[in-house]
């Protein structure tokens, strides 16, 4: 049955497509233009990302025969993608989570873009790139990237004569010693609900929740490199070291806001946050790069990121794809996405640009990207998204509230996830290894 | 003359059936857009859940490069559902949460109503109205609303709490469900007392005048007499409550993002919607929502059956 009405779906789909193909033709022919089977076409794109619309409107000036609609998406926009793929409404171009996407490419509803985008690999920051590809094939085009660094209260840090740490061991020093300079102070908060800190976490530890092993799918969610987190994290926890506090809740900020919490090892886009909800703060912050489990190594983390990709149905996947490679690898739309709207880009053109470079006010005027895209290049390749990522996500998030409560450990809740991770993909019918 | 008798005899039962006719028509004609649209609205997506819940898509390997088959699994998503712990200890949940909040909400709309009903109250409507005013306010502006007054740092309660010795937490992991249920007893307490309240007005007021001679208190006259003569207004709201209960869904969704001591499935329409949103498994979320309904519907049995009993009983 779901067969069928997609099936119908995309034959209307196709049907209204050549009706307009049929009008612009005759228009065009009208004109005296050329007549080749790419008339020009009008794709629909929806994405969030701040700045798009210039960006788009730039690129239809410049390309009359591939016209792009902006759709600006929010709040639970999101939502609304897989129904409206399924159902053949779908807009032809997207832009949407990263973790995403394994579970999309399962139900069908990704176009592969090996052919159209494959070559675009070296434009890219290598973790960004493998992000995309799952098992040889190409699903999406990386729009921004969230790598870590650590910001810290230079003030604090200052005031009681510490300095910033570089691994994480001398990070649980200063730990210490900022409790024992001020019982009120945290040298981090650890929030339930936030997974983006332990990915990070896990993935400058060269850890994954999910691989791809043959034709199966393996769980790392409680792997080595998750376990060595976990270690850390129990021990911070353990010693009352970190604020255990919900992310994003006005209690949070208001911990920010007294002062109590004196790092955040966080994605590039955070600082832009801080700047919004603790404006008082100015001058307070500074950027380091993250600790590193043993001295001389560079890895960082990442977090949540975007990309677009091209659902199935759409007829112009190869006007599409250039539209994309413009939007994300040219020089003229990183411009407009990083300069004027504080994008932070997975190209590595964009890395490079002179308007990422720029000082930050905030940070006492410190040119805080300097580290974050030095970070960006160094976030390993080895993340891989699973197709139940978000009921694993969210699992973790309960389990990692009893951690927070003291009813269980790290290693704990890593176990009991994985375990959830692993039925779930059976329940799929997925092979697991 | 004759003839003209005859004729309007004559055409008197000719136009009888016609009219008639039309009359019996009539009453489908106006149920008809309410046919129409609790057929479209109501059974075909009933009909539809329990369809679809006897499906399955399956997959295999990497799950990349095909479309998943769909096929008859049987009872297999019912089987999930119910082996599931995350759902089934949601019904435990919100069992335990309806056992304390239905009766406390429900006695004290009770006690309201009553108070507004007898003379004791000065200024009613403004009373009635400030007890009715949280039900004006959407559900998710009131787990806002309270989520911000329950958590520490930026609440005056937990903080004037905490600045008197008294360390509360409103969203610790065993209080949390209360918290909840304070939010629901908040907004809804109002819009039962109202119920409650005009069943009251109902009552011949000659029948309180008959207490009153009698030498009834205005306490005995409300155990023996006002109490009773409400009763199916009573069960109506008890049932409401029940199913509200149930289904409750906004307050802690809302109230997750501010604490993480509810859990995705905290609820059980909270477990189809993380089956069905996130986890992408409309066939397993329909067998969930079809095992939630026929809950609902068993419990909506139970409570009418006993008060129907208890009303026989008293008559």
């Amino acid at each position: 049955m779901a067969r069928s009405s997609r099936l119908l779906a995309a034959t209307s789909v196709v049907v209204g497509a050549a009706l307009a193909l049929t009008a612009c033709s005759s228009s065009s022919d009208d004109s005296g233009g050329d007549t080749g089977a790419a008339g020009p076409v009008t794709l629909e794109f929806w994405g969030w990302a701040t700045g798009l619309e210039d960006a788009v409107a730039l690129w239809n000036e410049e390309n009359p025969d591939i016209q792009v609609d902006f759709f600006r998406m929010t709040g639970d926009d999101g939502d609304k993608i897989p129904a409206a793929i399924d159902n053949g409404t779908a807009p032809d171009v997207v832009q949407m989570s990263v973790h995403s996407i394994p579970s999309h490419v399962i139900a069908n509803r990704l176009t592969d873009l090996t052919e159209y985008v494959g070559d675009l690999e070296d434009d890219f920051t290598e973790a960004s790139w493998a992000n995309v590809t799952f098992d040889g094939s190409t699903y999406a085009v990386p729009q921004d990237f969230g790598p870590n660094a650590l910001m810290y209260r230079s003030d604090i840090f200052e005031q009681h004569g510490l300095t910033v740490p570089t691994t994480w061991d001398e990070y649980l020093e200063t730990a210490r010693a900022l409790k024992a300079a001020d019982p009120n102070l945290y040298i981090a908060q650890m929030s339930p609900n936030e997974t983006g800190y332990w990915i990070a976490d896990v993935w400058q530890n060269e850890g994954s929740w999910f691989g791809i092993d043959g034709d199966a799918w393996t769980v790392d969610v409680n792997d080595e490199a998750s376990k060595e987190v976990a270690e850390r994290w129990q021990t911070l926890l353990d010693e009352d070291l970190v604020k255990v506090v919900d992310m994003w809740t006005p209690e949070y900020w208001a911990e920010i806001n007294a002062g109590t919490i004196a790092t955040i090892n966080y994605a590039a886009w955070f600082p832009a946050m801080l700047e919004a909800n603790a404006a008082d703060l100015a001058g307070s912050w500074s950027v380091a790069p993250s600790p590193v489990s043993e001295a001389g190594s560079t890895a960082a983390g990442a977090g949540d990121s975007s990309v677009d990709v091209i659902p199935t149905g759409t007829e112009d996947v190869a006007q599409a794809a250039q539209f994309l490679t413009w939007l994300n690898t040219s020089d003229e739309s990183l411009d407009i996405l990083v300069g004027e709207n504080s994008m932070f880009p997975a190209a590595l053109s964009g890395l490079q640009s002179d308007a990422l470079h720029q000082p930050n006010e905030y940070f006492g005027g410190q040119v805080v990207n300097d580290v974050f895209a030095e970070a960006a290049e160094n976030v390993p390749a080895s993340w891989v998204d699973g197709p139940v990522y978000d009921l694993v996500q969210d699992n973790i998030k309960d389990q990692f509230a009893k951690v927070g409560n003291g009813a269980q450990t790290f290693e704990q809740a890593l176990d009991a996830a994985a375990e959830y991770a692993r039925t779930q993909l059976e329940q799929q019918g997925l092979n697991v290894k | 003359m004759t003839t003209a008798t005859a004729t309007a005899v004559r055409r008197t039962p000719r136009r009888r059936p016609r009219a008639g006719g039309g009359q019996r028509r009539a009453p489908y004609l106006f149920l008809a857009p309410f046919l129409v649209l609790f057929a479209v609205f109501t059974m075909a997506p009933i009909v539809l859940a329990v369809y679809s819940s006897f499906f399955q898509t399956r997959r295999s390997g990497l799950g990349f490069g095909g479309e998943g088959e769909v096929v008859f699994a049987g009872l297999d998503n019912y089987v999930r559902a119910l082996s599931n712990d995350g759902f089934v200890a949601g019904f435990g949940r919100m069992l335990g949460y309806g056992v304390v909040q239905v009766p406390v909400m429900l006695g004290l709309a009770l006690v309201l109503a009553l108070l507004f009903d007898t003379a004791l109250v000065r200024w009613k409507p403004f009373f009635q109205l400030s007890v009715f005013m949280p039900y004006a306010v959407p559900s998710v502006v009131a787990a806002l609303i309270w989520g911000f007054l329950y958590q520490p740092r930026v609440s005056p309660i937990v903080e004037g709490l905490r600045s008197v010795g008294w360390d509360v937490s409103f969203l610790s992991p065993d209080v949390v469900l209360w918290s909840l249920a304070n939010v629901a007893v908040w907004s809804v307490t109002g819009v039962n007392m109202v119920i409650l309240f005009s069943a009251l007005q109902s009552v011949p007021r000659e029948i309180y005048e008959a207490a009153r001679i009698d030498g009834a208190s205005e306490l005995r006259t409300a155990l023996s007499i006002k109490i009773p003569m409400i009763m199916p207004s009573l069960t109506l709201t008890f049932l409401f409550s029940i199913i509200g209960t149930m289904q409750l869904f906004n307050e802690p969704m809302t109230m997750r993002a501010v604490t993480s001591n509810i859990s995705g499935d905290y609820t059980p329409n909270m477990a189809i919607f993380q089956a069905t949103t996130l986890g992408g498994d409309v066939n397993l979320g329909s067998a969930m929502a079809v095992v939630l309904g026929l809950v609902i519907f068993v419990l909506s049995l139970v409570v009418q059956g006993v008060s129907r009993r208890r009303n026989g009983a008293d008559r």
